[in-house]
């Protein structure tokens, strides 16, 4: 009898479940790539390879009655035709970047059905034939900028008033992975695939410096690559890891002053209080004294993390959120265990 | 003469008056005279003068006087019963009213007076009368203190007890393993009882509108800011203390589901979650030298706000984790009063064993000195087990009463002299009172016999230990000095010992002066060398025969037989001693030997035999080359022994 009913049941459903099914396998191979959390604190913007962003609600989830139901989207919509790469929030807006196009759209509307974007741009690239993807986005609150850098190795500045690109940085001979800004002496920081880190005068677009980290002994690791995923700086000090291991790096003299002895490439790392985060190519959060060792390594759901963000924003839900190759965003409101974690449906 | 009546409220206020006058002289005598001096039999005074002790305790209390003066009253009723003029239960009484009518502050220092006379109430005249007094009085003071807060004066309580009452004392004793069932944590289940979660409602009202009218971020005063909170990992941390509250849920097939999950992520947040020594360990350490500040939880405090703190404070990590072990124990362990449907389930058991692993292992990360805390946690449990077999016995007594007949057959029995049992016990069996003692001692029926079998001669031969230094000896082999084994000190050492065993040349008094051992010992060799059997390859030679010859040229009117000329060797000193055994003080002066040298073997040795190798061998020492067999039945036949010289010649020629 009951094999009767799921019969018919399967017949009349045949349509929804293709979609499951189709929906599923999505799942199977999602990775995301980005996240970036609303001015307010209370909301997470996670974008995913199928160009989706879906927008979670960490106050509901982290509220005392909290229901598997509040660790859902809130709402979800595709944003780019490409993988949503990159992830920003002004004071006001969500900016996406998936590959060519750079997307705004307004927090305050973003939670109705049928949003739209409230402006989008295409940086002016050089290669015709084919649509390079834009890897970073970063926003320069000094003069209201945004940098856009990836496929084409070049980094674009973008007025935020105007919308109009003032300014291009040339000089990385592959595509960009990271951006960081050092700004008490107006510089920004670029990694990028070919192995350098190339320090940038943000006001006149000049090259400072180049560091070819892969040429430092303390760090190259041939056998994985010289790329360079990750950066993060903190005035003198800048962290850097990727192919080469991930090291410490004391800017004013240009040396490596701590390698951290962690096997697996990084592609997060982030200077916490006293202490260094990274993610990568284990699935763990790796915890690290300032000194090299390795404080802890906490656990999460994905393989590899690619996307790695703590809440600023509100100190209510200051909470390490980690995404990577999984539906799957991990949440961790101690920092040394994993609490629960957002799903895609 | 019929006694004169009783005069109850006289004697009373004469009493009084005496009491107050004994406190002041602090002296009992007023007091024994007014009772000498009462008419009225012994009962009715001690009653009147428990009644007087009352009265002026209470008078005491009303004045609100200082607690020295209580105490000085229950003293004076102490020596008042000691010298027989109050009843014993006086003291308890008067303390008891005292505790009753102070604060908790001043019971303190009534207490500590009560502490102090642990031996007087023990003492045969208030041990029965007391005991009941002063258990109530002590459980009407815990009931007053404060569970929580007056945490080291019940202890002192619970340890007077302890002192007072021998350890054989049930009225303490949870003897039916019941648990405590009142001791509920609470938590917070559902968002009403928590402030925070009223606010996070508030925030989710307004939080989808605030996003409407654009004005995120704005809402938020910095007064409102507090934490995220983990509310699963809340909720599931505080569930698991009821499963230690009332283990016998675990038995539980549903409960015992939920238990689980719970544990699993529980400890799966421990073990991410490791906690860092550096900065904690100094500050402990700190503490530690200050004083030793000791960590207390009377109830958990279980606010959602603290989790985050209490997950990375490591006493209180201990704790729980200490509970799970606990708790295992418990499940695992044989108790009495379990009912016998609450068994484990193999696959629960598995579970344990793992987790009881899991849980040392993050007992030994739990910095500071985790692994020293783990082991002494898991010996306090092993002790606990005693405990527990112990209780499922029904509680024996540890007194261990006498057999009552040992006593009177210890008196009349004597020792029995060893020959007297020695193999006349049951089955010739001696048994020594300990299984395997007997059995030891009765493994050979003849010890003496058992330590003379060969199997237990682990003493080598002179020959065997020796033929290494022998052959390196002889000059004709070779050997460079410093290569000899009588150059290793270890080699030399034991050699010295075989020799003190085994050769009568240790015992021998010398003229040569040697340096050292090594010099020594290749002496001893060299002698050994000539006293033991040659290799027989070496006997027939030609220029033996030359040899031979010649000594035939110099010697043939001595003797036919050649070979006679040849030395003794130690084979046949041997046997020979072995003969002349009893008669060898009668050739020693045919030997040439002098008193001196006779009172010395006689001091070496005991055994006569023992003594007739040391004679010959001194001999042989003295003569060298010419200490022939030959030589040896001249001597003896001047000795008149000449029974012995023949044997003597017999045997050398059967030898050749």
């Amino acid at each position: 009898m009951r094999f009767l009913i799921s019969f018919t049941l399967f017949f009349t459903s045949t349509s929804i479940q293709a979609m499951d099914m189709q929906r599923s396998l999505e799942l199977l191979h999602m990775t995301v790539f980005s996240q970036s959390f609303s001015p307010c604190g209370k909301y997470l913007a996670a974008g995913n390879n199928y160009g989706q962003i879906a927008i979670f609600s960490l106050s509901s989830a982290l509220s005392s009655e909290a229901k598997e139901e509040s660790k859902k989207p809130v709402v979800m919509f595709t944003a780019h035709d490409s993988p949503v790469y990159s992830l920003v929030s002004t004071d006001r807006q969500l900016i996406s970047a998936g590959d060519g196009e750079v997307k705004a759209w307004n927090w305050s509307e973003i939670v109705k059905k049928g949003c739209k974007e409230a402006w989008s741009r295409r940086p002016p690239s050089r290669i015709s034939l084919e649509i390079p993807e834009i890897n970073c986005l970063l926003l320069n609150p000094k003069d209201n900028s945004l940098l856009l850098a990836g496929g084409d190795a070049q980094i674009y500045v973008m007025d935020m008033e105007t919308g109009a690109f003032t300014n291009v940085y040339r000089g990385h001979k592959e595509y960009v992975h990271c951006l960081a800004l050092r700004e008490q002496v107006h510089e920004c920081l670029s990694g990028s695939e070919d192995g350098t880190v190339r320090l940038w005068d943000a006001r006149t677009g000049g090259q400072v410096h180049a560091i070819e980290v892969y040429k430092y002994e303390e760090c190259c690791r041939p056998q994985y690559g010289k790329w360079i995923g990750c950066l993060a700086t903190e005035s003198d000090w800048m962290l850097c890891g990727g192919g080469p291991a991930l090291t410490l790096w004391h800017l004013r003299s240009l040396t490596p002053t701590t390698i951290f002895p962690i096997q697996e490439c990084q592609h997060q790392v982030m200077f916490y209080q006293d202490l260094i985060l990274s993610a990568g190519q284990n699935p763990t959060i790796n915890h690290y004294q300032i000194s090299g060792d390795i404080k802890a390594q906490i656990p999460c759901t994905s393989r590899t993390i690619y996307s790695m963000n703590i809440n600023d924003q509100s100190q209510e839900n200051k909470v390490l959120t980690a995404a990577g190759n999984s539906p799957r965003v991990d949440v961790f409101t101690n920092f040394g265990y994993r609490a629960f974690s957002l799903m895609f449906v | 003469m019929s006694p004169p009546l009783f005069n109850f409220p006289e004697a009373r206020s004469r009493f009084t008056s005496s009491i107050r006058d004994a406190l002041n002289n602090k002296t009992i005598r007023p007091l024994l005279a007014t009772f000498n001096q009462l008419s009225g039999s012994e009962n009715e005074k001690k009653c009147t003068l428990d009644q007087a002790f009352r009265g002026v305790l209470e008078d005491e209390i009303i004045i609100h006087a200082s607690s020295e003066s209580f105490l000085a009253i229950i003293s004076l009723a102490i020596n008042g019963v000691t010298e027989g003029i109050c009843t014993a239960s006086t003291p308890f009484v008067l303390l008891g009213d005292v505790l009753d009518c102070l604060p908790l502050d001043n019971c303190d220092r009534i207490f500590t007076f009560v502490e102090k006379n642990v031996t007087t109430w023990k003492s045969n005249t208030f041990y029965s009368a007391g005991k009941n007094y002063l258990l109530r009085m002590c459980n009407d003071l815990l009931r007053r203190l404060s569970k929580s807060q007056n945490t080291v004066f019940c202890g002192r309580i619970q340890l007077f007890l302890a002192r007072l009452f021998p350890l054989s004392e049930k009225s303490g004793l949870n003897l039916q393993s019941q648990f405590n069932l009142e001791n509920v944590t609470v938590f917070n289940t559902s968002e009403h009882e928590s402030t925070l979660g009223q606010k996070h409602i508030e925030d989710k009202d307004e939080g989808m509108e605030g996003i409407e009218e654009g004005e995120m971020g704005d809402d938020e005063t910095p007064t409102n800011c507090s934490i995220p909170i983990d509310y699963n990992l809340y909720r599931k941390f505080w569930s698991l203390q009821d499963y230690f509250r009332n283990p016998v849920q675990c038995y539980d097939k549903s409960a015992w589901k939920t238990f689980l999950k719970y544990s699993d992520e529980v400890l799966a947040v421990f073990k991410s979650y490791k906690l860092d020594d550096t900065q904690a360990s100094r500050k402990k350490l700190d503490e530690l030298k200050a004083g030793g500040e000791h960590v207390y939880f009377a109830k958990f405090l279980t606010s959602e706000k603290l989790m985050d703190l209490q997950l990375s404070d490591c006493n209180f990590r201990r704790h729980i984790l200490l509970q799970y072990l606990i708790l295992f124990q418990y499940l695992k362990g044989q108790v009495k009063f379990k009912s016998s449907n609450y068994v484990l389930l193999d696959e629960q058991s598995l579970w344990i064993e793992d987790t009881t692993k899991l849980v040392h292992q993050l007992l030994c990360e739990t910095p500071p000195v985790g692994d020293r805390f783990s082991k002494m946690i898991e010996h306090i449990l092993n002790t606990e087990e005693n405990w527990n077999a112990w209780k499922n016995e029904g509680c024996p007594s540890f007194v261990k009463e006498r057999p009552m007949d040992s006593k009177p057959t210890r008196v009349v029995r004597k020792r029995p002299a060893p020959e007297d049992f020695l193999g006349k016990g049951n089955n010739k069996k001696i048994i020594m009172g300990n299984d395997e003692l007997t059995r030891l001692w009765n493994l050979c029926p003849d010890n003496m016999d058992a330590c003379k079998a060969e199997n237990r001669e682990y003493m080598p031969t002179l020959e065997e230990f020796f033929e290494e230094a022998i052959e390196q000896a002889v000059p004709e082999n070779m050997v460079e000095s410093e290569y000899k084994v009588v150059n290793n000190s270890n080699y030399g050492w034991r050699a010295l010992r075989l020799l003190a065993r085994r050769s009568p040349h240790f015992f021998q008094p010398t003229n040569q002066q040697f340096r050292s051992l090594p010099e020594y010992l290749e002496n001893m060799v060299i002698k050994l060398a000539k006293e033991l059997p040659p290799p027989s390859e070496e006997i027939k030679t030609g220029e033996d025969d030359e040899e031979d010859n010649d000594a035939l040229l110099k010697e043939n009117s001595e003797s036919p037989d050649v070979r006679h000329q040849k030395p003794v060797t130690g084979e046949q000193i041997e046997s020979f001693a072995n003969k002349l055994g009893e008669h060898w003080k009668i050739l020693a002066p045919y030997l040439e030997m002098k008193d001196f040298d006779i009172r010395e073997i006689e001091s070496d040795s005991e055994d006569v035999h023992m003594r007739a190798k040391l004679l010959l061998v001194a001999w042989q020492d003295r003569e060298g080359p010419n200490a022939t067999p030959d030589n040896l039945i001249v001597a003896l036949n001047n000795a008149r022994l000449s029974d012995l010289a023949e044997s003597l010649t017999n045997d050398t020629e059967n030898n050749s």
